[in-house]
């Protein structure tokens, strides 16, 4: 097989050769001595030094004795926050009838154009005043009819059964 | 279980049982012994001095985090070794291509070498070139391997580590590690065609 015979250096003893005179590139005199002090240097360092989360406790034990917040503003914010939640507990929801708003169709202009400025515009509403001289045969139809199906409640017991 | 002549084996296992007892200096002596094979392992893959030491530094203390763990399914030759690699390797996908080689002067025992002198004058004494310019010829076509060839040929070319134990530190197939070889040689060829010998 040519690719076990290459592999084996074989059909690439040249270059094989020529590679192998890397291994003289060899480090400055006396490393390897300095190598295993510094091994023992960095061990020594990793020892000591703190991890990050220690450091992060350590900031804040730190921190929190600074702060200096006073005894009753923790106090207050607690009251604040019950008034708060009290008033949106009572707020129920309100029936809001429709705003009626004067609308103008006008054509579009582009934007070229300076806008239209309309002068005492009022708002207006189709709520009709509760006026008994007034009142009309039948009541103002605001909202389209609408029906509610009223279905019997839902039993599984026969009628007949005693 | 080494079948590299240069690493004996055999008192590996005492000083690794020695380490995991906490004798720090049974590590110590690993060390010495383990530094040289594996600063040309991590030497050659990298191009360079100042990246290497510091990656040998890591490599040797994650090795002390995790010798309690080393049970000795396989020799602790394969195990550190396999340690090295893995993080050279992937030291090499973080770091800039860009990175310039920081080389250390080769030993002057190489002007005597036969094969030196034969890729060198090539049997011309007027085509001589230098050592400093065959050395940056020599790692510039190295560092145009893809990662996965450079260290075949750093373990097997430069480090003289036979294929099957190149398969076994990789966990790939001798087939593989032959394959890997082949194709290595031939890049390596087009790069330096000018010391190819005929």
């Amino acid at each position: 097989m040519i690719l076990m015979e290459t592999g084996n250096g074989m059909g690439h003893e040249p270059m094989h050769k020529i590679i192998k005179l890397k291994r003289y590139e060899k480090p400055p005199e006396g490393y390897y001595e300095d190598f295993l002090r510094e091994f023992h240097r960095r061990q020594r360092a990793e020892m000591l030094a703190p991890s990050l989360s220690a450091m992060i406790m350590e900031r804040l034990s730190g921190l929190i004795p600074e702060l200096r917040v006073p005894a009753m503003a923790f106090a207050c914010v607690a009251a604040v926050a019950m008034i708060v939640s009290v008033a949106i507990i009572r707020d129920t929801p309100r029936q809001t009838i429709p705003h009626a708003y004067s609308v103008s169709y006008a054509q579009p202009r582009p934007y070229s154009q300076a806008p239209v400025t309309i002068q005492n515009m009022q708002p207006v509403s189709l709520r009709v005043a509760a006026d008994p001289q007034n009142q009309p045969q039948a009541a103002p139809i605001l909202f389209p009819p609408s029906y509610l199906l009223q279905a019997p409640l839902a039993t599984h017991e026969s009628p007949l059964s005693f | 279980m080494s079948s590299d002549p240069a690493i004996p084996s055999s008192n590996d296992k005492e000083l690794v049982a020695r380490t995991q007892g906490g004798d720090p200096g049974a590590f110590d002596e690993l060390i010495l012994k383990y530094t040289p094979r594996l600063y040309g392992l991590v030497y050659h893959m990298t191009s360079n001095h100042e990246d290497t030491n510091d990656l040998l530094q890591d490599i040797f203390s994650k090795a002390y985090r995790s010798i309690v763990n080393f049970r000795g399914n396989s020799s602790f030759y394969t195990w550190m070794h396999s340690i090295a690699v893995n993080m050279t390797i992937n030291f090499l996908k973080k770091r800039n291509r860009r990175q310039h080689p920081s080389l250390n002067d080769p030993d002057s025992n190489i002007e005597s070498d036969p094969d030196f002198i034969a890729a060198t004058s090539n049997g011309d004494p007027t085509k001589e070139v230098s050592i400093h310019e065959l050395q940056k010829k020599l790692n510039a076509s190295m560092q145009k391997l893809s990662h996965d060839h450079r260290i075949v040929v750093t373990m097997f070319d430069i480090q003289g580590i036979p294929h099957a134990e190149i398969a076994k530190i990789l966990k790939i197939s001798e087939g593989t590690v032959r394959s890997r070889l082949f194709y290595a040689h031939r890049q390596l060829q087009n790069s330096l065609h000018e010391f190819k010998r005929n």
